[in-house]
């Protein structure tokens, strides 16, 4: 069981010497096992509520709590997959897939399974030994987050990282991700800029709103995606589909108030 | 960034390298010629302001038997050789760690970096005379003299390395669970390092040019030595000899350190 509860959490930073409230007291609950996309305006504090959960930012009053224990820094059972890939220069592919899966004392035995079994499941066989330079940007990405499932966690936290790729990898990567969720499903808090990619990945979609940064609107996606079995076709093809582009009119739509709210 | 355009512009530079060289040599072949040209055939240049390549090859033969300045060749190559590289390791071996505790403890560095912005803007030139007081013209007056000015380059670009970690690659390391330990060892080390060898490669700088200056104040041995006794004996060639053996000296201890540092930072290039 790794739900994740939102308290009250407001965020304030001191922006040049004035307070400026990031996220203003929000409540919110995210089931286990629950894809939750998140998007909004920047500026929102959307990154912010995410690093929350990570341990690496902390709420200014409330409190975030996972699995029922309140968070007070960075763990593994909360594992971060970076817009930028963050992946270590320094390591091979084989290196940056177990180094979390080290921190939890994995044998070498261990190790070798999974390096094997996320590879094959990329496409990336024979690429253990490459560092990161040496691959493109999808793949890097790829490694990625194979680094983050491999360590097993209750909660996975996703800071848009699909924004740095080319629009085909992003589209290839999407389905991907759709397919590892299917295969291993997670409590999901996925980042993002696109619209589209937040209603074909989740289960809910937040919509939020900026100055101060709170939650405008809680979409449902679950029901409509299983009931038009989205799972049964190509992505381009859900896209198309009246029961899409319905629910992803109806996020624009907040979203585009969000963004002209202060104008 | 991609594989592909690595590999090729990879493929261009070694296409390139024969004629490089070539037009290399091409120089050195040009210069010798006029050199020659200049003090020899044409006898522009007074041999007492400048030596002719016979003088010099002349010079070489002599430092290579019956010696020059007290000693042959491999007598002060030696000296100067051991002054500098021990002088080198025990700065990099205090100013490493105290530049890395500076960068990553804001405390060590509140503590530490007061004596240091008082110390940093001495030349290291200006400690020798207080060396040779406190411990005479020997070895270990060199070596301190060394040490000061090698230490400085070390401390500071260790620190500007570890103080400018990058922090994602850090909170990525603490979201997959590092410990203190391997957040250290396997992201704030490797991420440093190409910083911290900009450090070493100074202090080897630092470390010849004051080794001479040293010597040239005082020594019983040495390149510096050298140096010295031939300025006094108006011996142009013997002058020349030496600074071209200093060159060649600290262009192979530079090398080798680059061959350390490619091995260490192999990722860069990739195996």
């Amino acid at each position: 069981m790794s739900d994740i509860h939102f308290e009250g959490v407001t965020k304030v930073f001191s922006r040049g010497g004035r307070p400026f409230t990031a996220i203003d007291g929000i409540d919110f609950h995210v089931a286990d096992k629950q894809f939750i996309s998140v998007v909004g305006p920047s500026g929102c504090g959307k990154t912010t509520l995410m690093r929350m959960v990570a341990g690496l930012d902390h709420p200014t009053a409330g409190s975030v709590a996972v699995a029922g224990r309140e968070v007070t820094g960075p763990g593994p059972e909360r594992a971060v997959v970076f817009q930028q890939f963050a992946l270590f220069p320094w390591k091979t592919v084989y290196d940056n897939i177990t180094f979390g899966m080290r921190s939890k004392g994995a044998s070498r035995a261990e190790r070798d399974e999974a390096v094997a079994y996320y590879l094959k499941l990329m496409k990336m066989e024979g690429t253990e030994d490459s560092y990161p330079h040496q691959l493109s940007g999808g793949m890097q990405q790829r490694v990625a987050i194979a680094r983050s499932y491999a360590i097993d966690p209750g909660v996975l936290l996703m800071d848009e990282p699909f924004g740095a790729l080319d629009a085909q990898t992003r589209t290839i990567m999407q389905e991907e991700l759709v397919r590892l969720a299917r295969v291993n499903p997670r409590t999901v808090l996925f980042i993002t800029h696109s619209v589209e990619e937040a209603v074909y990945l989740a289960d809910r979609v937040i919509v939020m709103g900026r100055n101060p940064g709170r939650i405008r609107e809680v979409i449902d996606v679950a029901q409509t995606r299983d009931a038009e079995a989205w799972a049964d076709h190509p992505i381009d093809d859900v896209m198309e589909m009246p029961s899409f582009t319905h629910l992803r009119g109806q996020v624009w739509r907040l979203l585009r108030e969000e963004m002209g709210s202060d104008r | 960034m991609v594989a592909t355009t690595e590999s090729s512009s990879a493929g261009r530079r070694r296409l390139r390298l024969p004629r490089q060289l070539l037009i290399g040599l091409a120089t050195v072949v040009v210069m010798l010629a006029i050199w020659y040209m200049l003090t020899t055939s044409l006898g522009v240049i007074d041999p007492n302001r400048f030596p002719s390549p016979g003088q010099f090859f002349a010079a070489l033969e002599q430092m290579m038997t019956t010696g020059y300045a007290g000693g042959n060749l491999i007598d002060h190559l030696l000296r100067s050789l051991v002054l500098v590289v021990s002088g080198f390791l025990v700065a990099v071996a205090v100013g490493v760690p105290l530049g890395f505790v500076m960068g990553y403890d804001k405390r060590a560095e509140a503590f530490f970096n007061p004596i240091f912005l008082l110390l940093r803007p001495i030349p290291p030139l200006a400690w020798i005379p207080l060396a040779i007081v406190w411990l005479g013209i020997t070895d270990a007056s060199k070596m301190l003299v060394i040490f000061v000015s090698a230490f400085v380059p070390s401390v500071i670009n260790t620190f500007t390395g570890v103080r400018n970690v990058n922090r994602t690659l850090v909170e990525a390391a603490q979201v997959h669970g590092a410990t203190r330990g391997r957040l250290i060892r396997e992201v704030y080390v490797p991420d440093a390092l190409p910083l911290i060898f900009t450090g070493l490669r100074l202090s080897l700088q630092a470390a010849w040019t004051t080794l001479v200056a040293a010597e040239l104040v005082g020594a019983f041995l040495g390149l510096g030595r050298v140096l010295s006794t031939a300025y006094r004996d108006i011996n142009t060639a013997m002058i020349l000899l030496a600074m071209v053996v200093i060159a060649i000296a600290g262009a192979l201890t530079t090398q080798a350190l680059g061959i350390v540092e490619r091995r260490l930072i192999k990722w860069r290039t990739g195996p």
